[in-house]
């Protein structure tokens, strides 16, 4: 179930290009990161891919399809992890995890599933606190399980960690790995964290600044199973960071200019 | 401090204000500093409402009251969550009637006593619709701006899932409007029973305004301040189990935002 880009561009009603002439193809089952300097029109490139546009507000042009099919679509099996947590803060979190399974009308014995979701991302022991009584690494977490708990064929995600301190970023990037590993599901990550962006990405997307559109795409060639914290500390991690900074710095400075 | 410690300065507190008051007006053999006729002896206060039910016109009174109280308050959580959900998502309508609703709002609801007891009668009604206006205000302010201010961020999370607009009304805008209901619900029960008695004070033949106002038309000071203390007693107990009742629906709330 991939996502196809096709000469995208967007605009608000009111004047402002956002993103210009965007091509990007994310074959099923592939990790895919897109980085840029913030106001670059990834989230809103993110919330089309969605169907999340207010289309009142903004005009769209070129084709954008989820598996064949416009976004929005009610068959569509999206996920979508929020930056800000968005669970439901009058749901434990058990219920909140099941959020998804329940609009999706899922048999009740598929909800076990989400229990064992729960476990995966170490929440065992949590399942009937509040969002508000928990801190928000584990709040993101839910986020994460939630989606993964309805078993969408494409996850986007917009800055998931964004929030988050420093160590529980990695762990959190480290958990996404692993889930991603197993299932290989189509992911489309949006950060302005370079680090994030190519310990995640199969290849990442380098952004310009607004009106944003692709700068460069590069593969980030691994063999094996990534280990984030090991990654970093690679060579290959090194040369790539160096070659991504030098394309972004240049979008960072002519903004701030 | 501990619960404890914390419960017995309170009730000393309130001992040591009694003591005062009764001293103050003429108790203990002391000179009184108030006139009893202007100013109740709280003992002769306390004695008053035993002397009262022993009548078997408290019962009357208070089985009136509360009736009008509580069915006012029924109705107009139900009238004002109707009307607030009706207007929360007919907007056009909303924008055009609002300036007529604030109007309603700011008026003095009470206000409207004399003008529901020529149109009602001195019977109950009178009274029930007065707790109603008191009640239906705020409840439907409440569920209106409770419709408009639904986090959006919540509605993109259902609306990607697949949510309907049945499962985003369900899981997402009926919760979020519940919550600022049930944060009216305190303000409603005293506010229901002030309707009820203020409509009694204007025009009525039983219930316990009707009861203070002719007490305190002949004076009888005793009786018109038990009759207040009884009125204390009632919504301290009504207000505290609506509390209770608030807390227990809205326990998923982080605790800093209540104001107990």
């Amino acid at each position: 179930m991939g996502i196809t880009i096709e000469d995208v561009s967007i605009r608000f009603r009111r004047g402002v290009e956002v993103v210009t002439h965007v091509d990007l193809e994310v074959p099923s089952g592939e990790f895919v990161t897109i980085v840029g300097p913030s106001g670059c029109g990834k989230s809103t490139l993110l919330n089309a891919v969605a169907g999340l546009l207010d289309r009142s507000d903004c005009i769209v042009d070129g084709r954008i399809s989820v598996d064949g099919r416009a976004p929005g679509t009610k068959s569509s099996r999206i996920g979508y992890v929020f930056q800000r947590d968005t669970l439901l803060p009058w749901r434990t979190i058990a219920d909140n995890v099941q959020l998804g399974l329940q609009i999706q009308r899922a048999p009740q014995p598929d909800r076990t599933r989400a229990r064992e979701l729960l476990a995966l991302v170490g929440l065992e022991g949590f399942e009937h606190y509040y969002p508000h009584q928990v801190s928000g690494g584990m709040r993101q977490r839910a986020q994460l399980i939630r989606t993964l708990a309805y078993e969408p064929d494409v996850i986007l995600m917009d800055e998931p960690f964004g929030a988050l301190d420093a160590q529980n970023r990695m762990l959190l990037q480290a958990e996404l790995l692993r889930i991603w590993e197993r299932r290989r599901v189509t992911v489309l990550f949006v950060t302005h964290d370079l680090a994030e962006a190519i310990v995640l990405g199969q290849r990442v997307v380098v952004m310009s600044r607004r009106p944003g559109r692709v700068k460069t795409i590069r593969e980030v060639v691994l063999a094996g199973p990534r280990d984030p914290f090991e990654l970093r500390a690679s060579p290959e991690f090194t040369r790539l960071e160096a070659a991504v900074w030098a394309e972004l710095r240049d979008e960072f400075r002519a903004g701030a200019a | 401090m501990s619960r404890a410690r914390l419960l017995l300065q309170r009730l000393a507190f309130v001992g040591a204000l009694l003591l005062l008051w009764e001293a103050a007006t003429g108790g203990f053999g002391l000179p009184p500093l108030l006139e009893p006729i202007i100013v109740a002896r709280p003992s002769r206060a306390f004695a008053e409402i035993g002397a009262y039910a022993a009548t078997g016109l408290l019962w009357k009174d208070l089985a009136a009251t509360l009736q009008a109280a509580s069915i006012g308050l029924a109705l107009g959580i139900v009238g004002g969550v109707a009307f607030g959900l009706l207007l929360g998502y007919a907007r056009p309508i909303a924008d055009t009637i609002e300036p007529v609703l604030i109007a309603f709002n700011s008026l003095p609801r009470i206000a409207l006593a004399p003008v529901l007891v020529i149109a009602f009668g001195l019977g109950i009604t009178s009274k029930i619709f007065l707790a109603f206006f008191t009640v239906f205000f705020v409840i439907f302010f409440n569920t209106y701006l409770g419709i408009r201010s639904v986090d959006p961020e919540l509605v993109k999370a259902v609306r990607v899932m697949g949510g309907t607009r049945r499962d985003l009304a369900r899981y997402v805008i009926l919760p979020s409007v519940s919550s600022w209901i049930f944060a009216a619900l305190r303000t409603s029960v005293s506010f229901a029973l002030s309707g009820a008695v203020v409509g009694e004070f204007v025009g009525s033949t039983a219930g316990l305004g009707y009861r203070m106002v002719i007490s305190a038309g002949l004076l009888d000071t005793d009786r018109t301040y038990a009759i207040l203390l009884l009125l204390m007693a009632i919504a301290v107990t009504l207000v505290e189990l609506a509390k209770r009742v608030e807390d227990r629906l809205l326990r998923w709330r982080p605790t800093a935002a209540f104001m107990s």
